[in-house]
């Protein structure tokens, strides 16, 4: 074939050019959802509730990505700065994933549990009064707007058809009792969701105002789960080596 | 030759396969672009299509003329 | 050639083509509307690039906070300028190499308001926190579906006016023109599958998660920058650098061979974003791999349309056009030698996070994209009006103060990114970390002014060239008030 059957002929153009462009997503995106070294088999990971999802949706409104990555490396200054290096798993139910690309802040993968409720809403509120050297800006609407709940059932369905497994009814239910056990599953369940999570933002006070639900609630609960779902504790040293 | 297919086969032998492959490619065009003078004045004589439209304004039938020239009817 | 490259700015006499011959009217709304957005985005760049440097300027505004606003720059320039002038120059070069007019002025027409459209909505929705929350992929589900419908439009304007050539030959600007359309609706559908929360919601959420939703992430990611930003403006680069210089390609056959590996090897390297992380180790050595190989063809391109000048480099002298597009592709070069130099794991390590990557993709986006543009647009507005350039000495100007800019913004992100790097993973004497988080962002403080610095002065040859060009269609109009129709047209969009 002469090379200038190409340049004569748009439409072989055109097909030799898809073809020649497709190879390299095919070859490293296809093997992803087929391997199964791919993602680790852990206890502890499950679906945000839906509190947490609310918080997760206004940490991607708020364009939190473009300064905070959520992926720990597997380097000594990384694991001494923020805990063990992120496994696949951990973000198996992160649509879309906010691993990130850049770090003007630090690293949220395991920022969960590491400074207190009050501490994250000051922080959030004025980053400043608390690390007088920071760049971030405040957020201090957060506080103040009351968190739009209306529609937490149909993102819950949304999500589902994603494949989280939140459950619709009895049966999805008793499975989730059956892989998160019975106090999770509660929480992972659609028709429950408006008065899960009512429940959660009133019982841990997130934003240590009882008096409304807002969006600072939401946030920090997101926050103060990131990292949290597997104790590590229980694996050993080497456990993941083979994923990587 | 079914030794040779057994071993094509195996996914386990897929980076060499593959580089093979894209490597012979590669070095084919490389060959077929260099291998014959004739053919390579014939190439270098398109890079002077762009500078070939010079301004030169069609001819009044240029409109019809052009669908004559056009690739379907070719 | 011709007597056309001589001088920047003359034209010839003979480009007064009858409107009927070349759809320059589609052309021209475009190349208004890239330098417009090239203005709005990279102010956007320099406000965003002041916030890091002085975070009082977020204000507590939510609209305007850095992480809302980051999106704004990165669109506004990426799809804004960088879009509007690639549909620009592929619709005047597909219609001068293929000496046919433009197929479906309608459609076309629809293509400029579909595009800019999506542009506008984009804009206010992000700083009303509407996102998908997808670096570069920012759009809502929407505005996704409209610019699907306008890309595939795209397409098929510039594939029928390829078939209606007159020209038996598609010349190589072409094929470069035609891997982005297809690349970029390959990418567009598949990173953006997802599920809208409802109909009546913008809120949507992606069908992959975790691993594999960052691999098509930055599957896309990287290809925005291959494809969008590279094959497209080497299209842009196979016509302009001739065009302007009066002479051939260097080599023809060295573009088969370049453009052929880069659009196959450029699809291979997206994971090299995510050496390190969770993404399992196979594919990011494949992405590096590959990235190390994808030197190779971009050098090809670089040294093709250097050597274009080759025997000529006087005009370098005396054309400041001819001085954008060669030091595009200068910067090319090297942005194509820093980019498989970072891929590889071991520097990755260091870079991957800081910015260092940031000025990486400045030096090409500034470097390359932005310079060969201006280059093509003060070459393309003048002949698009049939007129002279307003002012050959601001073009200098221009000149100066974005290289200017370009070293104060690469220079400044090298001592940022690789000293908040060395600072991380610095130990003292007894094996804790030597410095906190905070101590970097402190020491970040003052490149982060110098890079703001240079944004400003890369922003402030931007203006200029606004109103070089704005001044050139002025006299233009002025010159010729008996303006056709199209010209009319082309002015109220302005």
């Amino acid at each position: 074939m002469k090379h200038e059957s190409v340049e004569t002929n748009a439409g072989l153009l055109v097909i030799l050019t898809l073809a020649v462009i497709s190879i390299g997503g095919l070859v490293e995106i296809v093997p992803l959802f087929y391997i199964d070294d791919t993602i680790e088999e852990v206890e502890g990971v499950r679906p945000y509730t839906p509190l947490e999802q609310r918080g997760r949706d206004i940490y991607l409104r708020e364009g939190c990505y473009t300064c905070h990555s959520q992926m720990v490396r597997p380097f000594r200054d990384e694991m001494l700065r923020y805990g063990h290096y992120s496994l696949a798993a951990e973000s198996q139910f992160d649509h879309p994933f906010q691993w990130g690309s850049k770090r003007t802040g630090p690293d949220l993968a395991r920022v969960g549990g590491k400074y207190s409720n009050e501490w994250q809403v000051q922080h959030l509120i004025k980053p400043t009064s608390l690390v007088p050297e920071s760049i971030m800006p405040g957020y201090p609407w957060l506080a103040s707007t009351p968190l739009d709940f209306s529609d937490v059932e149909d993102r819950m369905i949304a999500l589902k058809r994603v494949g989280v497994p939140y459950s619709i009814n009895q049966q999805e239910l008793e499975a989730n009792v059956e892989r998160f056990g019975e106090e999770t599953a509660a929480m992972l369940d659609i028709n429950q969701a408006e008065d899960n999570l009512i429940a959660q933002a009133q019982q841990e006070n997130f934003d240590g105002d009882p008096s409304f639900i807002s969006e600072m609630d939401a946030i920090v609960a997101y926050l103060q789960v990131l990292g949290t779902m597997v104790d590590f504790n229980e694996y050993s040293e080497g456990e993941f080596a083979d994923f990587r | 030759m079914a030794e040779f297919w057994s071993w094509i086969t195996d996914l386990g032998n897929s980076k060499i396969v593959a580089l093979l492959l894209f490597m012979g490619t590669f070095i084919a065009i490389v060959i077929y672009l260099f291998s014959s003078s004739r053919r390579s004045t014939r190439f270098e004589s398109y890079r002077y299509i762009p500078l070939d439209d010079e301004d030169s304004p069609m001819d009044p039938n240029a409109a019809s003329g052009d669908r004559n020239k056009g690739e379907k009817q070719s | 050639m011709s007597e056309t490259a001589a001088t920047a700015g003359s034209v010839p006499a003979s480009t007064a083509v009858p409107a009927e011959q070349y759809n320059y009217d589609i052309v021209r709304k475009f190349s208004i509307a890239a330098v417009i957005w090239g203005v709005l985005g990279m102010a956007a760049g320099v406000w965003i690039a002041s916030q890091l440097a002085w975070p009082f300027l977020n204000f507590d505004i939510a609209q305007i906070t850095f992480g809302r606003f980051r999106p704004v720059h990165t669109t506004l320039v990426i799809f804004g300028f960088g879009g509007n002038a690639l549909f620009a120059t592929s619709y005047y070069i597909v219609q001068r190499t293929c000496q046919a007019r433009l197929y479906g002025d309608r459609l076309a027409l629809f293509t400029f308001y579909g595009w800019n459209l999506a542009l506008v909505l984009g804009v206010i929705s992000y700083t009303s926190g509407i996102t998908q929350g997808r670096e570069y992929a920012e759009f809502a589900w929407p505005l996704d579906i409209l610019i699907a419908v306008t890309w595939v439009v795209y397409f098929w304007v510039f594939l029928m006016t390829l078939m209606r050539r007159s020209q038996p030959h598609i010349y190589v600007a072409n094929w470069f023109f035609m891997a982005f359309i297809l690349a970029t609706a390959l990418l567009h559908i598949f990173n953006n599958l997802q599920v809208p929360v409802s109909l009546t919601s913008a809120s949507s959420y992606s069908l992959f998660s975790g691993v594999q939703d960052a691999m098509t992430q930055w599957w896309y990611g990287h290809n925005a920058v291959g494809f969008f930003l590279t094959a497209a403006f080497l299209g842009m680069m196979y016509y302009f650098v001739p065009k302007q210089a009066g002479r051939p390609i260097y080599s023809y056959k060295l573009s088969i061979i370049h453009f052929w590996a880069l659009v196959f090897l450029y699809m291979w390297v997206g994971a090299h974003h995510l050496h390190w992380t969770a993404l399992p180790d196979w594919v990011s050595t494949l992405a590096a791999t590959f990235s190390i190989l994808l030197l190779l063809p971009s050098w090809g391109g670089m040294i093709n349309g250097i050597m274009t000048l080759s025997g000529a480099w006087h005009k370098l002298r005396t054309d400041p056009i001819m001085l954008f597009l060669i030091t595009a592709l200068s910067f090319y070069g090297m942005s194509t030698f820093e980019g498989p130099m970072m891929s590889l794991k071991s520097v990755n390590a260091l870079s991957h996070y800081t910015d260092w990557t940031v000025g990486h993709v400045h030096s090409g986006a500034l470097g390359w994209v932005a310079m060969i543009t201006f280059g093509s647009l003060y070459h393309l507005i003048p002949r698009l009006w049939n007129t002279k350039i307003f002012s050959l000495r601001l073009i200098y100007i221009h000149f100066f103060l974005a290289t200017i800019g370009i070293v104060l913004y690469i220079v400044s992100m090298w001592v940022a990114g690789i000293g908040q790097g060395l600072m991380l993973r610095a130990f003292d004497q007894y094996g804790n970390l030597a410095y906190t988080f905070t101590e970097s962002v402190v020491f970040l403080h003052k490149p982060y002014v110098v890079r703001a610095i240079g944004g400003g002065f890369f922003l402030l040859g931007m203006l200029l060239m606004a109103f070089n060009i704005a001044m050139t269609i002025l006299t233009a109009r002025r010159a010729a008030p008996v303006a056709d129709e199209s010209r009319a047209t082309a002015a109220s969009a302005s």
